[in-house]
């Protein structure tokens, strides 16, 4: 198993929430990543011995969303909105000021496991474009400089 | 369409709509689509399946509608009262040649290699409605990845299932089908967006008991599997229709076939709805290999000095004209015998009965070889159960199904299906008792696992349920108790070990249920008491009233079984059937009748000599080798008919190849009693001939005719099959015995023998694609028990009984969770019936590990 | 007498005067052609023995799906497919009986992977009929290719994905 006894009985109490077991696989899906920080095959078996439910199942719903990472991503998670406002507002500007600063390529991970860029599509944040998501903050009317300023507090956290 | 009728939405039961100008009146609940195809009109389909729930994926289907802003898709629109349809204005070609343009944006242009050209329908639609240009210019969407087998991105999902990503136009039939129809969780749908994608499921192959349906039903070349890939193009192949040979209900089949080479290439199905709803068992599909392979026996063969040379069939004749006529003059016609398969068609049966009583006056024939200890005659309740008339489609209304001492998906995979369709369609209630958890499980309400050996008392368990809660009202049920054991409810649910509240909820059930089916299947069949069980069951019908409510049967296993019965083949026939063939044979043989068993028996006593077997192999189906093995070797003359060589085949004098079931004309019974015509597909490959010329060939020699004309040998069986078999079920409650139940010291576990769900039989180890799906043979046991022995998956096991061992490898189950394993008996290189013992009820066994 | 000296007259005078054509086509170009040593070219449509292409990597254009058989009006192309060691589909036998082909070039024309072609080659007498059924070897263009003087039509790339030739 590679989840662990918190994160099962977590995912044992939503199954009693919902009528159908099936109910609980996006919930599950949802606690399984907070724990391992991705989803893989073995993940899905997990949660479906936990909720009995096909692997199958739990697999088609993880892959619909492309907000849970498929493989091991850094320690911060970098999405960066590069749908039409953010677009409008500079977002493929900053995409590749933060490429160029991170030393990495869209969809890559800093070679010290910290951060890992994506782009992603609208965050509904659309009024204060362009913005981006780091792990589960968002950071808004972003710039250069406040780009480099939240690196450098983050690498300062790390 | 037959499923929606009578749905309790209230109000009138039909709807009155138009469509193109005409009227249609349909029952309510009838989708636009199936309204217009009642009356002829042809809408288009991808994702539309007759048999699944709609979906509306593909709007290939659209159709305009009066008062709707838009078009809307035919297969989802439920048709309404007075509903104006339109199915071929220029909204409705503009829609579909849309929609159509963007199922092309990313399918590749490589009909030419795709096994589905031809036969296609995105192919066929986009020739009627699609554009002949695309306005796509730039890069089609390509699936790769590291596995991929080949360039064209082809990918094997399974044993022989090839998956090709980029033809896939995400119709989900496949995905639907597998999870909604067959209940099997292999296949599924990731990602989304353009780069949806259908795929096994993680680390799985796509191996179900169904998965070549996954394939007929792709509208496009996404799916298509191996037996077909690459042969041939489907517009140069001729098809017949014909009837599966490897289960009881008769599936309706085509054989697409080639003429000059006189060769099939595929079987696909011909849907039924009284009969199989147009799903296939792979074992019904990749079947017709049996006949197809090249290991096939070409010539007669005739022992010589030990050994079995090929000879030509004259020599053969003669050879099987003179050592019966020596066994004849010497000891007596009776002292033949005769074993015929289940699986043969009406004629060859029926030419095999009539040649052993008229030429011999033997009454010493069977067509049952692998049941222990069988009943002599037909005077018992065991018949009376297997003789009751039975639908398969009055599974679908039902609203109680209890399956009993059965695993549907091992043995009926047709009657599987419908049960899950009755629970999908009509939510059925459905109970499971099973000696051992089964597959069947996953749509049942209760699953009941008794202990091994305690079948008649469960069923007294429910009947004493009934009672003692006050549920039916059957006149003489204080009858009842006397004739059963235990007498309380508590009693009989200790000693089968279910639950007491269970049995009570599955009594209320059977009491309450307007329609119930009862389904008692190969465990009753097979078992040394079987009468006894069926004494049990013979009771609970009475006490619920279960035949006039509906049906209780027990399914006959094979393709011909029924008709076997209904023809005769059996020592003792029916009294009506009996009284009907002596006088179409102005009289009939008076010796002692003998079934398979005390055939043996008498072998072994040198009291029978000579011995036809034809199709069947006592050697690897009967419940005990040795002894058959023993029985066989002390005859003075043995011949068999086979369309390979067997383990039979080997003790033979005389070995005659025999045609298979594609190579002849024949007329099958399935288990609801139902008649089918199979049509020739082949002409018989090498010297093999069906078994009705065989033995008209015979008996020709011994200057009997059988027949005067085929006309005559048709008018007679025609005559049998019109006399009614159904034996009348007993008045009032019958005595249920006890049985005695062995408990081996040191063998702890039940042994059960089964069929792997891709095998059926001696034959079907010959065919290729089945045996991609299971080539050996495994023991299948509990996780836990397999725990308690320290053993994992694929381990070599030494399964031992106090009289053999057998050293297989181990499979976990999925399903089983007591002190059962389960064995297949379709290979030859483990032969599992060695450790049976045929007086035995129970098989104990003992397992260890095999040392690496 | 008189009429003796006329045949001589007639004789000397007149058959030199008839040689005089044939001295006349003595010094012009020959209307035909030392044959077995000297091919005629023929047009450049014209329709002669079959011939299968190959890519420019020597894999075999024809992909074996059967539409030149299904359009042959003589039914005279036999084939079977299989699988090569890529899993790519490719004819395992390709066959055309010449003696039944009527060379009407619909093959040619249905042919979706321009594998076949309909050559210049009109020399295939044979002495026995069982010579006349050619098979894929005999017609596939050698490879690498010696000349290239049939191609007619602008050879498109592998185009499976709409993306190039991937070998």
């Amino acid at each position: 198993m590679i989840l662990n006894d918190e994160a099962i009985a977590k995912i044992k109490e939503r199954v009693g929430l919902y009528p159908q077991s099936k109910s609980a696989i996006l919930p599950a899906l949802t606690i399984a990543y907070h724990q391992v920080g991705y989803l893989n095959d073995k993940v899905y078996k997990d949660i479906a011995d936990i909720i009995k439910v096909p692997c199958v199942e739990i697999a088609e719903a993880a892959t619909f969303y492309t907000m849970f990472p498929k493989e091991p991503v850094g320690k911060y998670l970098i999405q960066v909105c590069h749908n039409i406002s953010c677009a409008l507002l500079g977002a493929d500007s900053l995409i590749s000021y933060l490429e160029q600063k991170l030393e990495i390529k869209k969809g890559e991970t800093t070679r010290d496991n910290l951060f890992t860029l994506v782009t992603v599509e609208c965050l509904g944040s659309c009024a204060t474009a362009p913005m981006m998501q780091i792990n589960q903050d968002y950071y808004e009317n972003l710039t250069r400089e406040k780009v480099d300023k939240i690196i450098e507090e983050l690498r300062a956290k790390a | 369409m037959a499923d929606k009728q009578n749905p309790e939405t209230g109000g009138q039961a039909t709807v009155t709509l138009t469509i193109d100008g005409l009227t249609v009146t349909v029952p309510r609940g009838y989708t636009v689509l199936e309204a217009a195809r009642s009356i002829g009109i042809n809408i288009p389909t991808f994702c539309w399946h007759p048999k699944l729930k709609p979906v509306g994926a593909c709007r290939i289907c659209y159709v305009e509608i009066e008062k709707f802003p838009k078009l809307q898709v035919s297969c989802a629109t439920v048709a309404m009262d007075g509903m104006v349809v339109h199915t071929n204005t220029d909204q409705v070609k503009n829609g579909r040649r849309a929609v159509l343009e963007f199922i092309l944006l990313n399918h590749p242009l490589d009909c030419p290699t795709c096994d589905k050209g031809g036969e296609c329908d995105l192919q066929n639609l986009t020739f009627a409605h699609g554009l002949d240009d695309s306005r796509f210019a730039f890069q089609k969407y390509r699936f790769v990845d590291d596995d991929m087998t080949t360039t064209f991105d082809d990918k094997r999902i399974g044993p022989e299932i090839i998956l090709n990503r980029n033809r896939c136009i995400l119709c989900y039939k496949c995905v639907r089908a597998n999870k909604e129809a067959f209940g099997e969780y292999d296949l599924g749908a990731y990602e989304r967006g353009n780069i949806t994608e259908i795929n096994a499921a993680p680390g799985r192959q796509v191996a179900n008991p169904f998965s070549g349906n996954l394939v007929e039903i792709c509208p496009v070349g996404a799916l298509t599997n191996t037996d077909w890939r690459y042969k041939i193009r489907v517009w140069l192949t001729k098809t017949t229709p014909s009837i599966c040979n490897f289960s009881s209900s008769g599936t309706n089949i085509l054989f697409y076939k080639e003429d000059h080479k006189n060769k099939i290439y595929r079987v696909t199905s011909r849907r039924n709805d009284d009969i199989d709803d147009g799903w296939l068992a792979d074992i019904t599909r990749y079947s017709y290999q049996v006949i197809t392979s090249d290991e096939r026996l070409i010539k007669p063969l005739i022992k010589k000095e030990g050994k079995q040379v090929p000879a030509t069939w004259e020599e053969a004749l003669e050879v099987i004209k003179k050592r019966l006529n020596e066994i004849k003059d010497k000891k007596g016609g009776v002292c033949i015998g005769g074993l015929a398969s289940p699986s043969l068609d009406n004629a060859s049966l029926y030419s095999f009965a009539k040649f052993l009583r008229r030429t011999f006056n033997s009454n010493k024939l069977d067509y049952r070889q692998d049941y222990r200890m069988l009943p002599k005659d037909t005077a018992n309740n065991y018949s009376i159960l297997a003789s009751q008339p039975f639908k398969i489609a009055g599974i679908d209304d039902s609203d109680v199904i209890v399956t009993f001492a059965t695993d549907l998906l091992r043995e009926h995979q047709n009657e599987y299906l419908r049960v899950r369709k009755a629970f999908n369609f009509k939510k059925a209630r459905i109970f499971v008792a099973n000696p051992y958890a089964v597959k069947t499980a996953d749509v049942a309400e209760l699953e009941m696992v008794y202990k091994v050996g305690t079948d008649e008392i469960f069923i007294n368990a429910v009947c004493l349920a009934a009672l003692e809660e006050n549920l039916v009202a059957c006149p003489d049920r204080a009858d009842l108790k006397k004739k059963i054991k235990p007498s309380s409810l508590k009693d009989a649910a200790e000693q089968c070990g279910v639950a007491p509240e269970t049995i009570k909820i599955m009594a209320r059930a059977l009491a309450e249920g307007k329609k119930v089916t009862f389904i008692a299947g190969e465990l009753l069949t097979r078992c040394r008491d079987r009468e006894i069980i069926a004494s049990a069951l013979c009771n609970l019908n009475r006490l619920f009233g279960l035949n006039r409510k509906g049906q209780i049967a027990v399914l006959a296993r094979y393709a011909n079984s029924m008709g076997a019965v209904k023809l005769g083949i059996s020592p003792e026939p029916v009294p009506a059937l009996k009284k009907e063939l002596e006088k179409i044979w102005s009289g009939l043989p008076d010796t002692e009748a003998y079934n398979t068993d005390t055939m043996l028996v008498h072998m072994k006593k040198e009291e029978i000599n000579g011995f036809i077997i034809m199709g069947a192999n006592p050697v690897m189906l009967y419940p005990d080798r040795e002894f058959v093995k023993e029985s066989l070797e002390k005859l003075d003359f043995l011949v068999v008919c086979d369309l390979y060589e067997t383990e039979t085949t080997a003790l033979a004098d005389v070995v005659l190849p025999l045609a298979g079931w594609a190579e002849y004309a024949g007329d099958y019974i399935n288990l609801e009693g139902c008649r089918q015509h199979a049509e020739q597909a082949l002409k018989p490959r090498f010297e093999a001939y069906p078994g009705y010329e065989i033995l008209e060939m015979i008996a020709d020699k011994f200057e009997k005719k059988l027949f005067s004309s085929t006309e005559e040998r048709e008018s007679e069986i025609d005559r049998l099959l019109k006399v009614d078999t159904t034996l009348p079920w007993p008045d009032g409650f019958v005595e249920v015995k006890t049985a005695e139940i062995e408990i081996e010291k040191d063998y702890p576990l039940a042994l059960f023998l089964c069929d792997d769900p891709h095998h059926c039989g001696h034959l079907t180890e010959k065919a290729n694609s089945l045996v991609n799906f299971c080539g050996e043979a495994y023991i299948e046991m509990a996780e836990e028990q397999a725990r308690a022995y320290n053993l994992n998956e694929g381990d070599s096991v030494r399964l031992e009984s106090p009289i053999g061992k057998i050293i297989v490898p181990l499979k976990i189950s999925e399903h089983l969770d007591n002190q059962v394993v389960l064995v297949p008996r379709n290979f030859t290189s483990h032969p599992v019936t060695s450790l049976l013992m045929r007086k035995r009820r129970i098989d104990w066994v003992r397992i260890s590990k095999v040392a690496e | 007498m008189k009429d003796i000296l006329k045949a001589i007259g007639r004789a000397v005078f007149k058959t030199p005067l008839g040689f005089l054509v044939t001295l006349k086509y003595i010094f012009k170009k020959p209307v035909t052609l030392d044959y077995p040593r000297k091919k005629k070219p023929m047009a450049p449509r014209y329709r002669g023995k079959h011939y299968l292409e190959r890519y420019d990597d020597g894999t075999e254009r024809c992909v074996c799906c059967g539409l030149c058989a299904a359009a042959c009006p003589a039914d005279a192309i036999y084939m079977e497919p299989e699988e090569n060691e890529n899993g790519e589909r490719r004819a395992k036998i390709y066959e055309i009986n010449l003696l039944r082909c009527i060379f009407c070039g619909f093959c040619e024309e249905a042919c979706p992977e321009e594998a076949i072609f309909l050559g210049q080659e009109y020399e295939f007498s044979n002495y026995d009929r069982n010579s006349f059924i050619y098979t894929k070897d005999e017609m596939l263009v050698p490879h690498p290719r010696k000349d290239n003087p049939f191609k007619r039509i602008i050879r498109r790339v592998r185009r499976v994905y709409g993306v190039e030739d991937t070998k």
